[in-house]
């Protein structure tokens, strides 16, 4: 293995089968599709929180789609079904998962490079079409599709339903089925990867709780992303070649429609097979990179690292039987619905191990608040607050009053959206000398997460209440309810807080493009920290260690070891998993 | 940027032995999500109650036993090549391949079948029995055309001798799809004979 050979700019950067390149290649995409999906949700907080009024940066930025300055209704539709599918998909679904998955499991394992590298970057490849189909779809008549992220029919499956249901849907159509092909693709490299690849004495239970993490969403993907497919082309021939399998008896402008026996509700089930493990393929990643900051950077072992994968294992399991508690309200057999309600209050308990883990290793930790540790800290906090309000939601005597009102708006951007968002951060921060080789900056880094933990609160955190008010989500205005209108100054608030949070960003964005090209040079191993990436050289090549792949001694979470005079057992407060086991020293994982 | 695996043909062959078939076995579960999804909807679709019970073509039950011999014949190919009898091997090959096309023609002749009595894939006609019954039949056909691309490229290997008793993994991985593929069918049968037929 000593062929070295310098590639051309082509097969470097753009259609490289490399793991390390195509890691950075779904961060830029997916940053750069959440940068939309970002400017889509503030748009729309300015026609929530002032509805009715002119704003120049709408007119700057949606040119025809408003009319006089203020957004129209068809085009809020529109951005609000943009902003989820944009935010789940392509942001936190491949940016977090295609980022990380990508750097970390050959680097984590020790692996050279991915089981395929072709399909790897055949992956990266099908995810950057899709995002451009995705965005195309801005641009066709009739607007993007605007029935929603979750595109229940009928609004999705009749052409002429409303101005977003023609073109824009066919477009959400191909582009997710693509981006679906993507994330089978890179789901299979990621589990054949892990069981296949790992180096010598890297055992399953001497991985990292990342590579834990990866590889269970690359299950969960396997097995429910094609039930998505299976919708979308169910849908796709109701759409477009007359069938019937989600539409009866429609009538519409006067006319009535041939369809007839189906059903909308098939739909939901086959959506929401998906849809509630799509909720752990965007939060695990998250979890695993927090278990990893933490350890790292409260200088002690996991809590519970058994624990913690099961507690993952029992999540990702009972994600498959939940899906129901989606559908209280479609007339569900309430016997049915009690079902769904006892195995979506199960997910407490693994939910509740985690936390109880995350909290107990950083008690009485030497923790180093790096902006890392602080995104870490704070999907803890949220994944509390956001889960706590899972416990309403997923009981369906609960469920039924606020069902479809901003409390269900309030708890999934909490538990789902800024969890995975702030894992996803604090990969970022605590991996970036790994992805560019320099240093970001701390300070603008802490300085970013504080104005994002205290301005998305600010967002989500009041919409519970809106909810509980029974002020009803994906509704263009409330002006128009005498029951909404002390709501004005709440949502006003929420806007405030959605434009702060937005500026916020644009620090991370400056930090990070700045850092990525004029950063201070980073060392081998900045973090002191006991897995394999660090040591590979800081300068990327293709291979990862020029020599042989190091064979792993013992787990991943030897910090602060000491012996019985209470000195570091290695001199340091690290010992890697490189380093052989001492006599009657025992390994971590193993109990 | 420097490379020590792109372009080391050794470290290519020993992945591409090692992981194709945990690469394919993976999908192949995937693929059974696929239809799995594509079952369940029919399940949930009759709890609505009304729905026609339709025949089930002959041509149907006739490409049912023509995948099942495929397979066995594909598999003889597997033993030829693993004894080095290169023309027995390249027989087997080509008479999967005919069996093959022999089952898309039938499933056709099915599809004709359910269009002369009235039942239709799409239109005011058509029913969402009829409609299932076309879709799931005719999924599997396309993921049946991967097959037959894959024996395609088998026979050309076979022809040229790249297997042998120690490296046929590429044989391996379409037989193994293709045992899939008629495992698969075979399910769907019944499946459909007994919901919707």
């Amino acid at each position: 293995m000593s062929t070295h050979h310098t590639k051309d700019f082509l097969f470097t950067y753009i259609f490289s089968t490399d793991h390390k390149m195509i890691s950075k290649q779904f961060l830029i995409t997916g940053f750069l599709m959440g940068f939309v999906g970002l400017i889509m949700s503030t748009l729309f907080r300015l026609q929530l929180g002032w509805p009715g009024e002119s704003f120049e940066v709408v007119e700057l930025l949606m040119g025809s789609w408003q009319e006089d300055g203020v957004m129209a209704p068809d085009k809020y539709l529109s951005l609000v079904t943009m902003h989820g599918t944009i935010m789940v998909f392509f942001l936190l679904t491949a940016g977090l998962s295609g980022t990380f998955s990508n750097l970390l499991i050959p680097l984590q394992i020790g692996a050279r490079d991915m089981a395929s590298g072709f399909m790897n970057m055949l992956s990266y490849w099908f995810f950057f079409i899709s995002s451009v189909i995705m965005l195309c779809s801005l641009f066709v008549e009739g607007g993007a599709a605007s029935a929603g992220w979750t595109i229940y029919p009928p609004l999705s499956a009749l052409p002429q339903a409303i101005p977003g249901s023609g073109a824009g849907m066919t477009l959400w159509l191909i582009a997710m089925s693509i981006f679906i092909v993507s994330s089978l693709i890179g789901s299979l490299n990621y589990i054949v990867t892990v069981l296949n690849m790992r180096t010598k004495g890297m055992s399953m239970t001497r991985l990292p709780l990342t590579i834990w993490a990866f590889f269970l969403t690359a299950i969960l993907g396997v097995l429910s992303f094609p039930v998505l497919l299976s919708a979308a082309l169910l849908l796709t021939f109701d759409r477009s070649f007359g069938t019937s399998f989600f539409l009866s008896d429609i009538y519409i402008g006067g006319q009535v429609l041939d369809h007839t026996g189906g059903s909308p509700i098939l739909f939901e089930h086959l959506f929401w097979f998906l849809g509630h493990p799509e909720v752990y393929i965007v939060l695990l990643p998250a979890l695993g990179i927090t278990s990893e900051v933490i350890s790292t950077m409260t200088r002690k072992p996991i809590f519970g690292y058994r624990a913690m994968i099961g507690s993952m294992m029992a999540i990702s399991f009972l994600s498959f039987i939940v899906w129901g508690h989606h559908m209280f309200l479609t007339g569900m057999n309430p016997f049915l619905g009690s079902v769904f309600t006892f195995t979506t209050l199960l997910i407490a308990i693994p939910s509740a191990v985690k936390v109880f883990n995350y909290l107990t290793t950083l008690w009485k930790g030497n923790i180093k608040f790096t902006p890392a540790t602080l995104f870490s800290i704070g999907l803890v906090s949220t994944f509390i607050t956001g889960g706590v309000t899972g416990l309403v939601l997923g009981n369906s005597a609960l469920d039924i009053n606020v069902h479809d009102t901003y409390f269900v708006i309030g708890h999934f951007h909490i538990v789902m959206g800024l969890s995975a968002i702030f894992g996803m951060f604090a990969g970022v921060y605590h991996w970036f000398p790994k992805l560019f080789g320099r240093m970001i900056n701390n300070k603008l880094g802490s300085l970013h997460f504080w104005i994002t933990i205290v301005s998305s609160y600010g967002v989500f955190f009041p919409m519970h209440f809106l909810g509980l008010a029974g002020v009803p989500r994906r509704y263009y205005t409330f002006s128009e309810f005498p029951m909404f209108e002390n709501m004005v100054d709440i949502n006003e608030l929420i806007s405030v807080f959605a434009i702060a949070a937005m500026i916020g960003q644009l620090v991370f964005f400056f930090n990070f493009v700045y850092s990525a090209f004029r950063g201070p040079k980073a060392p081998m191993n900045p973090w002191k920290s006991n897995t394999l990436e660090w040591t590979t050289p800081v300068e990327h090549f293709h291979g990862n260690w020029y020599g042989d792949i190091p064979t792993v001694h013992r787990w991943p979470y030897d910090y602060s070891k000491v012996d019985a005079n209470g000195e570091f057992v290695y001199g340091e407060d690290f010992i890697p998993q490189t380093t052989p086991l001492g006599d009657n020293e025992k390994d971590g994982g193993e109990h | 940027m420097a490379t020590i695996v792109s372009n080391n043909s050794h470290y290519k062959d020993e992945l591409k032995r090692k992981n194709s078939k945990p690469l394919l076995w993976i999908a192949l579960v995937s693929i059974v999500m696929f239809f799995g999804g594509m079952t369940s909807a029919v399940i949930v679709s009759q709890g609505g109650g009304s729905f026609i019970p339709i025949p089930m073509p002959i041509g149907f039950t006739i490409s049912t036993y023509i995948i099942i011999v495929s397979s066995f014949v594909f598999h003889f190919g597997l033993i030829a090549i693993k004894k080095e009898n290169y023309g027995l091997a390249k027989i087997s090959v080509v008479l999967t391949l005919i069996l093959g096309l022999s089952f898309v023609f039938t499933q056709y002749m099915g599809w004709v079948t359910l269009h002369d009595n009235g039942f239709y894939l799409t239109g005011k006609e058509s029913t969402q029995e009829s409609s299932f019954l076309y879709l799931i039949t005719g999924l599997h056909i396309a993921h049946l055309i991967g097959g037959l691309i894959s024996l395609i490229v088998v026979l050309v290997k076979t022809v040229k001798k790249r297997y042998n008793s120690d490296d046929s993994v590429g044989y391996q991985v379409s037989l193994t799809y293709w045992h899939f593929l008629g495992g698969l069918w075979v399910y769907l049968f019944f499946f459909l004979r007994y919901s919707i037929a």
